[in-house]
C-alpha cells in the first residue's frame, strides 16, 4: 500500500511539476518578448528603454533562468501568482473570487452526467442488440456530437430567450436576494450552464457503461450466478458490482472534460466562473491569470486523481489484497 | 475468454479446452463484415463524413459568393441571392459554411494525423526498443494523458498564435498521447511473434523489421485511433474558435460560431441561419466520426455485438413436488441447437438423445467444438443467443418440460438442475466473500438463518476450511474455488449436476480430489451427473455411462466398462489413445490427422469420414445412425460396425 501511494503521488507529482514548468517556459518561449506576456499590449509598446528595462528588474526578467525559476516556484508555493493585466489585482484573489462557481457547474454536471450516464448504459448492456439498445446508442451518440457551447446556446435560445423559464446571464442577480431567495436564485441560473456541461459529460460515460456491463456479462461468475437460480436482477447487480470500477476511473477522465467544457460553456451564459475568466483573459491577453487559472485546474484534477486512488481498494477487493 | 474473442484460432489450438458457444460463434465470423448496430453506423459514418469531405473539396463551385467579401446588406434574410442571409458586415452566410467545411476538416484531419504520426513513431520506438527510452517516452505519455485536452489547447493556443498551422500543431499536441499508447501495446505483442523474433535474430536491423513486419500489422489499429482523434480534434478546433482563437482569415465553423455568439445573434431570429447551420455542420462530422469509430472498435470486439439473451420474466415457479425416485434425473431427446449468424445458422447440436440416472454419472465426451458444452448449457439452462434450442425435448426429474429453451429451464436453475462451468475456479465474483454467494443462492428457497446455515454445512462437505469461508475468491486457491463452485452450484439439492470439465486447469493432484468429491456427493446426494469432458481416459474410469460426441452428433455410448474395454467407433478408439501431454493435460487426437470439421461444411456421409482411419467407399454416402451393438445399450453409428 505504502509503495503504491508513493509511486502514485510521484506520477502525479511529475504531472504538477510538468505544468508548473509548461506555465514557466511558456512566455518565455513564445513568439516575442515576455514582457508582451506580462503587460498589457498598449504599455508593452508603449515602453520607453528604461522603462523596459525596470519592468524586466521587476519580474525578474534578467536574471539567468534557473534563477527566474526558483523565484516562480517558491511564489507559487506561497500561493503568490502574478498580478492580473486587466484588473490590476493579484490573480490569486481573482481566482478565489471565481473558482466556488465552476465548482458548482462541474462538480454538478459530473454527478448529473456519471449517474444518468451509467444507469442509461448499464440498461443499453442488459439489452444490447435489442431496439432499446441501439436507439439510446444513436441518440446519446447524436447528443455527444453536438459541440457544447452549441448546445448552450441552443439550450438559451429555447428556455432563456424563447420561455423565459431561466435568466440568461450571470450566476446571481443585481438586486441582493438573501437566504433562501439567494439559494433558488443560484439554482435557477445554474440549471442551464450545468445541463449544457452534463449533455457533453454523458456520452463518454455512457460508452464506458455499457462496454464495461457487457464484458462483464460475458464472465463465467454471470453464467454462475444464472445458473444457481438468481433472478435477473440479482444477475444484473452481479455484474454491474464490478462494472463499476472502470465507470469510477472514467468519472475522472469526465472531470477533465468538463472543466475545458466549463470553458466554452460559461461563455455561452456568461456565468462567472474559471472558465469564463480564462476566455475573458484569452480576449484580453491577460496571461498572467490565464497561468494561475491553468495551474488550478492542474492541482484540482490531480488531487482528484489521487483522492480516486485512495477510494479504488474500496470498490475492488482484488486491489485491496495486492496492495496491502 | 477474451484471447478467444480476439483470436477465434487460439480457441481451438492449443490447451484441449473445449471452445464454448462463443467460440464457435466466432468462428464463424472470421472474415465477415461487421453487422447489425455497428454495420449500421459503419455506413451513416461514413456517409456523413464523405458528405462534408465532399463541400468541402467542391466549395468553390457550391458558394455563389466569396466568404470574406461583404456581398450583400447586413443582417439580410435568407433570399435566392443569399441562401442563409448575411452577417453583420454583410458576408454571406452560406458562402462561409461551406467554406468553413475546408477549414474544420483540414484542422480536423490534419491533427489527427499528425498526432498519429507523432503517436505511432512513439510507439513503435518505445515498443520496440524497450529499455529506459521506453520508460521515459511512456511517462511522457501518461502525462499527458493526465492533462485536460480543452484546457491545455486554450493556453498553448493563447501562446502561439491563431495560425492553420499553429492550430494544428497545438491540438496534434495534445493528442498524441493516446494512440502512443495504445499503438504501443500491439507493438509489444507484434515484437514477440514468431518470424519478428527469428528476424531480428538473424540480424535484420532495427528499422527494416518495423517496416517490413510491424507497421503493416499495426495499421488497421492505427486507423481506428485516427478516426478518434480526428473525431476529438474537430471537437477542439470548434472550440478553440469559438472562444476567439481561430485564424479570422480563415473561417471555420466554430469561428462562424464565435462571431455569431460575439454579435449575440441569437436574441433575435438570425440564429437559424447563422447559428443552427454551422452546428449542425459541426454535429455532423463529429457524429460520422464517432459513428465510424464506434463501428470500428466493435468489430474489434466482437462482446460488443452479441446480442443479449431474452430477460427471463419472473413467474411463480412450480411446485417442486417431490419427483418420482426413480424418474431419471435428466431425460433429453431429439435436441437441436442451432448459432444463427449474419442469415446463416450452423447445427452445433444435432438430433441429441441422453438420459442421466440418479445416482449415476454419465461422462459426455468430444473435441472441442463438438457440442457438448453446447448441450450442458442447454440443460443447466443457460444457453444464449446467437444459440438457440430449435428442437428437442427435455424432463429433469420426470417433469415434462417441452423444447428446452432458456425461459423455460430458467425457473429450475439451481433447484433441479445445477451447473459447474468450464473454468469453474473464475465462476466466483470476485467482487463478494464465498460464503456470501453461497447463501445468495441458498436464500431462494428458506429464509436468512438457515440459508447461512445450510451454506455453511456444503462448504464444509465439500472440504472448505471454515476459516476460508468468509474469504475473498481470490483468496482462496484453484482448487479451492473449485469446491466452492462445486458446494454452491448444490445449495440448493439439484438433481442433476451439469459439469464442464470440472477439473480443467488445476494440478494432478487436486484435480483427482475433485473428482473424486463429484464421487462421492454423486452417492451422498443421490444426484445425476452430466460429465462433460474432451479426456476420454480419465472420464471412463469415472462415469457409469459414457456418450462420445463428433460433430454434434454423439457417434457412441453405453456403459463405461463397456465402451472402455471395446470400444467401438473408430474416433473413441482414437480418443482412447491420445496420450498424456505435459502437465497432465491430454491433447486428444494428436494421432488423428485433420481438424475439427467445419460445421458450416458438414461432410456428406458419414461426418468423420474425412478424417476415419477406417473409412471406406460407402462412408461418403451413407449416414450412419446409433444402432445396437451388443448387450446393455451399447450403441455405436458407424457403417462398418452396423451388426447383419
Ligand atoms: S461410417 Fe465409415 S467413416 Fe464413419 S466412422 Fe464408420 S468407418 Fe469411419
Amino acid at each position: 500500500m505504502a509503495r503504491h501511494l508513493l509511486r502514485t503521488s510521484l506520477q502525479y507529482g511529475a504531472v504538477l511539476f510538468a505544468a508548473i514548468v509548461l506555465n514557466f517556459a511558456l512566455p518565455r518561449l513564445a513568439p516575442g518578448d515576455a514582457i508582451d506576456y506580462l503587460l498589457p499590449p498598449e504599455q508593452a509598446g508603449a515602453l520607453t528603454p528604461e522603462q523596459r528595462t525596470a519592468v524586466l528588474d521587476r519580474f525578474g526578467l534578467d536574471d539567468a533562468v534557473p534563477e527566474q525559476f526558483r523565484r516562480y516556484v517558491t511564489g507559487i508555493a506561497r500561493g503568490d501568482l502574478l498580478v492580473s493585466v486587466r484588473f490590476g489585482r493579484p490573480v490569486t484573489s481573482l481566482l478565489r473570487e471565481r473558482v466556488g462557481w465552476t465548482l458548482l457547474l462541474v462538480g454538478g454536471a459530473l454527478a448529473l452526467s456519471t449517474l444518468i450516464g451509467a444507469a442509461l448504459g448499464f440498461r443499453s448492456a442488459w439489452r444490447r442488440g435489442t431496439r432499446a439498445d441501439t436507439g439510446t446508442l444513436g441518440a446519446v451518440m447524436f447528443l455527444d456530437a453536438l459541440p457544447p457551447f452549441f448546445v448552450g446556446m441552443m439550450l438559451l435560445l429555447a428556455f432563456s430567450v424563447g420561455l423565459g423559464w431561466f435568466p440568461s446571464y450571470g450566476a446571481v442577480s443585481a438586486t441582493d436576494e438573501q437566504g433562501l431567495q439567494l439559494v433558488l436564485e443560484v439554482l435557477k441560473r445554474a440549471v442551464l450552464p450545468m445541463a449544457t456541461l452534463t449533455v457533453a459529460g454523458l456520452g463518454p460515460m455512457y460508452l464506458i457503461a455499457r462496454s464495461a456491463l457487457v464484458s462483464e456479462l460475458q464472465e463465467d461468475y454471470v453464467l454462475m450466478a444464472e445458473a444457481k437460480g438468481l433472478s435477473d436482477r440479482q444477475v444484473r447487480r452481479h455484474a454491474a458490482r464490478n462494472a463499476l470500477l472502470p465507470v469510477s476511473t472514467v468519472a475522472l477522465v469526465g472531470l477533465g472534460t468538463l472543466v475545458g467544457g466549463a470553458a466554452v460553456v460559461e461563455s455561452v451564459f456568461s456565468y462567472p466562473g474559471l472558465g469564463r475568466l480564462i476566455y475573458e483573459s484569452v480576449l484580453a491577453r491577460d496571461y498572467p491569470v490565464l497561468q494561475g487559472a491553468f495551474l488550478l485546474l492542474i492541482v484540482t484534477i490531480v488531487i482528484a486523481n489521487l483522492l480516486n486512488d485512495l477510494a479504488y481498494p474500496l470498490l475492488d477487493p482484488r486491489v485491496r489484497k495486492r496492495r496491502s | 475468454m477474451t484471447l478467444a474473442e480476439v483470436d477465434p484460432q487460439r480457441a481451438t489450438a492449443g490447451t484441449g479446452r473445449g471452445p464454448g458457444p462463443s467460440e464457435v460463434a466466432d468462428r464463424l465470423r472470421r472474415g465477415r463484415a461487421p453487422r447489425g448496430a455497428g454495420r449500421t453506423m459503419a455506413i451513416i459514418g461514413a456517409g456523413l463524413v464523405a458528405a462534408c469531405v465532399l463541400v468541402a473539396l467542391l466549395a468553390p463551385w457550391i458558394a455563389i459568393h466569396s466568404p470574406t467579401e461583404p456581398s450583400g446588406t447586413p443582417f439580410a434574410r435568407p433570399s435566392s441571392a443569399h441562401p442563409l442571409g448575411t452577417n453583420d458586415v454583410g458576408q454571406d452566410l452560406f458562402a462561409q459554411l461551406v467554406f468553413g467545411a475546408r477549414v474544420s476538416l483540414v484542422i480536423g484531419l490534419g491533427a489527427a494525423a499528425v498526432a498519429l504520426v507523432v503517436g505511432g513513431l512513439v510507439a513503435v520506438v518505445a515498443g520496440y526498443y524497450r529499455g529506459p527510452i521506453e520508460a521515459v517516452l511512456m511517462r511522457l505519455v501518461d502525462l499527458m494523458l493526465g492533462f485536460p485536452f480543452l484546457v491545455l489547447v486554450i493556453v498553448l493556443a493563447a501562446f502561439f498564435g491563431r495560425g492553420l498551422w499553429t492550430t494544428i500543431a497545438v491540438i496534434a499536441t495534445v493528442l498524441w498521447a493516446r494512440p502512443a499508447r495504445i499503438l504501443r501495446s500491439q507493438v509489444l505483442k507484434l515484437r514477440e511473434l514468431d518470424h519478428v523474433v527469428a528476424a531480428r535474430a538473424m540480424g535484420a536491423s532495427g528499422l527494416w523489421v518495423m517496416g517490413r513486419h510491424i507497421l503493416p500489422r499495426i495499421a488497421p489499429l492505427g486507423a481506428a485511433q485516427f478516426v478518434r482523434a480526428a473525431n476529438v480534434a474537430v471537437t477542439l478546433e470548434a472550440s478553440l474558435a469559438f472562444l476567439g482563437l481561430g485564424d479570422a482569415n480563415r473561417l471555420s465553423w466554430g469561428t462562424m460560431l464565435y462571431f455569431a455568439n460575439a454579435r449575440s445573434a441569437f436574441l433575435t431570429d438570425a440564429w437559424r441561419w447563422w447559428v443552427a447551420p454551422a452546428g449542425l455542420a459541426l454535429t455532423t462530422v463529429i457524429l460520422g466520426l464517432a459513428f465510424l469509430s464506434y463501428a470500428i472498435e466493435e468489430w474489434a470486439d466482437p462482446r460488443l455485438r452479441r446480442p443479449a439473451p431474452r430477460p427471463v420474466r419472473r413467474r411463480a415457479l412450480p411446485p417442486l413436488a417431490e419427483s418420482a425416485e426413480d424418474a431419471p434425473a435428466l431425460e433429453l431427446s431429439g435436441l437441436v441447437v442451432d448459432y444463427r449468424l449474419a442469415g446463416s445458422a450452423i447445427r452445433a447440436v444435432d438430433e441429441v438423445d441422453l438420459v442421466v440416472h440418479r445416482g449415476r454419472i454419465l461422462g459426455l465426451v468430444g473435441e472441442s467444438g463438438s457440442g457438448k458444452t453446447t448441450i450442458a448449457l442447454t440443460v443447466a439452462g443457460v444457453l444464449r443467443p446467437p444459440a438457440r434450442v430449435v428442437a428437442g425435448t427435455l424432463a429433469l426429474a420426470g417433469r415434462e418440460l417441452g423444447r428446452p429453451a432458456r425461459p423455460v429451464v430458467a425457473p429450475f436453475r439451481g433447484r433441479q438442475v445445477a451447473l459447474v462451468p468450464q473454468a469453474a475456479m473464475n465462476a466466483l465474483n470476485p467482487a463478494y466473500p464465498v460464503l456470501a454467494q453461497l447463501v445468495e443462492a441458498a436464500r431462494l428457497t428458506r429464509g436468512a438463518a438457515e440459508a447461512t446455515t445450510r451454506a455453511t454445512e456444503l462448504l464444509e462437505r465439500v472440504g472448505l476450511p471454515a476459516s476460508r469461508h468468509r474469504s475473498f475468491p481470490h483468496e482462496l486457491s484453484g482448487g479451492m474455488r473449485q469446491r466452492a463452485v462445486i458446494a454452491m452450484a448444490l445449495v440448493n439439492d439439484p438433481a442433476l449436476l451439469v459439469a464442464d470439465e470440472p477439473a480443467s486447469g488445476l494440478d494432478v493432484v487436486t484435480r483427482a480430489q475433485v473428482l473424486k468429491l463429484l464421487l462421492e456427493l454423486r452417492d451422498q446426494m443421490h444426484l445425476g451427473v452430466l460429465l462433460v469432458s474432451h479426456d476420454l481416459p480419465t472420464i471412463s474410469r469415472l462415469a457409469d455411462d459414457l456418450a462420445v460426441m463428433y460433430a454434434g452428433r454423439i457417434v457412441e455410448r453405453g456403459p463405461a466398462a463397456q465402451v472402455s474395454s471395446s470400444p467401438k467407433h473408430p474416433y473413441t478408439r482414437a480418443l482412447f489413445s491420445a496420450f498424456p501431454a505435459l502437465h497432465g493435460e491430454r491433447r486428444p487426437l494428436a494421432s488423428l490427422p485433420g481438424e475439427v470439421p467445419d460445421l458450416t461444411r458438414v461432410p456428406e456421409g458419414c461426418r468423420f469420414g474425412p478424417r476415419c482411419p477406417d473409412a471406406v467407399e460407402e462412408c461418403r454416402t451413407g449416414d450412419p445412425a446409433l444402432e445396437d451393438v451388443g448387450s446393455g445399450g451399447h450403441e455405436v453409428a458407424c457403417l462398418l460396425r452396423r451388426t447383419p
